[in-house]
């Protein structure tokens, strides 16, 4: 398609009929309905949204983030690590990885889309966001500095897929190269947000700059083992297990670093004693959804890698879905416990019982724009493999 | 151009919360138990019968401290919260995008979200309301039956807040965490 001195190599079968022409297996049929089933949630939960405001969400004055904040650090957690996956190849020249550098990159693009769908509808004013983000900058603002860099690493991100689409690859390495680079630091200032929070102890600290970045990459490798899945049909030829074990491999690696750095966060947090930070820790490592997010995201991909040093991917693939779940989980943990600890400490009503922990479930409506984001994601990557060529061009 | 602060002679407090409803009614705050720009707050009385320990009972008036150093200005994205002309933590509701990051970030959980605007809302110090009017009171102070507050210009070396912390001891809350409140505890 030429749309002036723009040329986007469409495939040449691409029309709604093409989208609409999948294979009718069970597996296909059954995530098409799904992925509708989610739209129409995201269309209900939007709705009631509108109508409702925030009274629509579970989230109080002294829980103000709930699961829609959560979903969309997934979402952006995905796109930074997507793009990582992408740069190996096309950026750090990593012959082996080339092969995936197209569809991640796609696949940062559709996921950072579906993330700012979902903040979208959690900010509540998003166009006053739009011009006073501009007019009036937070230059001390951990958001402003994430949300700005972050539309910045859209338009990088799309112009290297657009490069790399036309197989010039010179241009694709200098915008991956600077999409890398605007992501990883829209991304640290993400994990900044919460490490700059004096009042929550828990959080406050270098951290979670870090800790982002390193389960961005381990987020990127589980989304690669499902993408090439879900692409090769777990039928993987030579080429694709040579890449699937390198990234094993890698994860191994990171879920080591990953075990490690929080064991050891938890030790200090819990041993250090300090007021607020020591108590919230050990609630933590008491809740469910901790243990959850350590065993589906840590203990069993990293058991499946050990196996035979990442020569499974086909088990792989499986415990990367396990893992991306526990991924969510991890997500939620982090927005969750930092608000677990009430500020004020003290009863200011009668018959109230003194404060404790701060409770919070998700309402039907955050968890229907939350599904709602997941099925667009699903979609927008789906209608992209009928569009575009995302397979690794032959003549590399 | 003044610097405003309140000095609070907590332990006259005697719980009636007459600051709150003052506050409610001069600034029209929704009702509503969520929605308080200040409160008196109290802990249950310690120990048991007869060797009850009455001192940990006080109560503490408390509302925004009107920091210097405010962590809800510092991360606010668009600078929808800021100090006016009187050092006072304002929010400016057309700028304010509620992203709650502000609500976050207050150590004191000072902020709300006011329903008609859709924005996060705090104490003024009564700013747009009495101030406003020429009164040199706010609200809380005037109604509060035991004189526990102060209201005044802190760089006014002759107005009575300057002289109550001048010359008496105070703290103020969670000063570890280098907020520099403007709201002084008078002990």
């Amino acid at each position: 398609m030429k749309i002036g001195p723009i040329n986007i190599p469409l495939k040449e079968d691409f029309s709604l009929k093409s989208i609409l022409a999948f294979e009718k297996t069970p597996v296909n049929i059954l995530v098409a309905v799904s992925v509708l089933a989610m739209l129409a949630m995201l269309v209900i939960g939007v709705a009631t949204y509108l109508l409702h405001g925030h009274h629509a969400y579970n989230v109080t004055r002294e829980h103000p983030w709930g699961l829609l904040i959560a979903v969309y650090i997934f979402f952006v957690v995905s796109s930074t690590g997507f793009c990582i996956v992408g740069s190996l190849g096309d950026v750090f020249g990593f012959k082996d990885f080339t092969m995936i550098s197209k569809r991640a990159i796609f696949g940062s693009i559709v996921t950072i889309l579906a993330g700012f769908t979902v903040i979208a509808f959690e900010i509540g004013h998003p166009v006053t966001m739009m011009i006073y983000n501009v007019l009036s900058p937070g230059l001390t603002s951990a958001i402003w500095w994430m949300g700005t860099l972050y539309g910045l690493y859209l338009t990088f991100m799309i112009i290297e897929f657009y490069f790399l689409l036309n197989n010039d690859m010179k241009k694709a390495k200098v915008f991956g190269l600077t999409g890398l680079l605007v992501g990883l630091a829209a991304h640290s200032n993400l994990g900044s947000v919460f490490g700059f929070l004096n009042a929550r102890t828990i959080s406050q600290g270098v951290f979670y700059p870090t800790y982002f970045i390193l389960t961005a990459f381990i987020t990127g490798i589980f989304l690669s083992f499902i993408i090439m899945g879900f692409r090769y049909k777990l039928n993987f030829n030579e080429k694709t297990k040579k890449l699937l074990e390198g990234l094993a491999k890698i994860q191994g690696l990171l879920i080591s670093i990953l075990i490690f750095f929080v064991t050891w966060k938890l030790l200090t947090d819990i041993y250090g004693g300090m007021p607020n930070r020591a108590e919230v820790a050990e609630h933590i490592i008491h809740s469910g959804s901790f243990w959850t997010e350590v065993i589906l995201a840590m203990i069993i991909p990293l058991l499946v890698i050990l196996k035979d040093f990442g020569k499974s991917p086909v088990l792989m693939f499986w415990a990367s879905l396990s893992g991306m779940v526990g991924i969510f989980f991890m997500r939620y943990n982090l927005v969750h416990d930092t608000q677990l600890k009430p500020l004020q400490m003290m009863k200011i009503r009668e018959y109230q019982l003194s404060p404790e922990w701060i409770h919070y479930f998700p309402s039907v409506t955050e968890i229907m724009i939350s599904l709602g984001g997941l099925g667009l994601c699903i979609l927008l990557y789906y209608v992209g493999t009928r569009a575009f060529n995302l397979d690794e061009d032959e003549h590399h | 151009m003044a610097r405003y602060g309140m000095a609070l002679d907590y332990k006259n407090c005697i719980n009636c919360k007459a600051c709150e409803v003052a506050c409610k009614e001069e600034n029209g705050v929704l009702l509503g138990a969520d929605k308080h720009r200040i409160w008196v707050g109290s802990n249950d009385v310690k120990g048991e019968w007869p060797l009850l320990d009455i001192a940990s009972a006080a109560f503490l008036p408390s509302q925004c401290q009107h920091c210097d150093e405010a962590p809800c200005q510092e991360v606010c994205p668009t600078n929808a919260t800021y100090y006016d002309e009187n050092h006072v933590v304002r929010v400016d509701s057309d700028k304010c995008i509620l992203c709650s990051y502000c609500m976050n970030a207050c150590p004191y959980d000072a902020r709300y979200v006011d329903d008609r605007t859709m924005t996060v809302d705090k104490c003024t110090f009564c700013s747009d309301t009495r101030l406003a009017r020429g009164e040199t009171t706010t609200a809380c102070q005037n109604t509060c039956p035991t004189k526990v507050r102060t209201f005044g210009d802190l760089d006014d070396y002759d107005s009575e807040i300057s002289e109550l912390l001048r010359t008496r001891e105070h703290f103020s809350l969670k000063a570890n965490l280098g907020t520099k409140p403007k709201l002084f505890y008078l002990t």
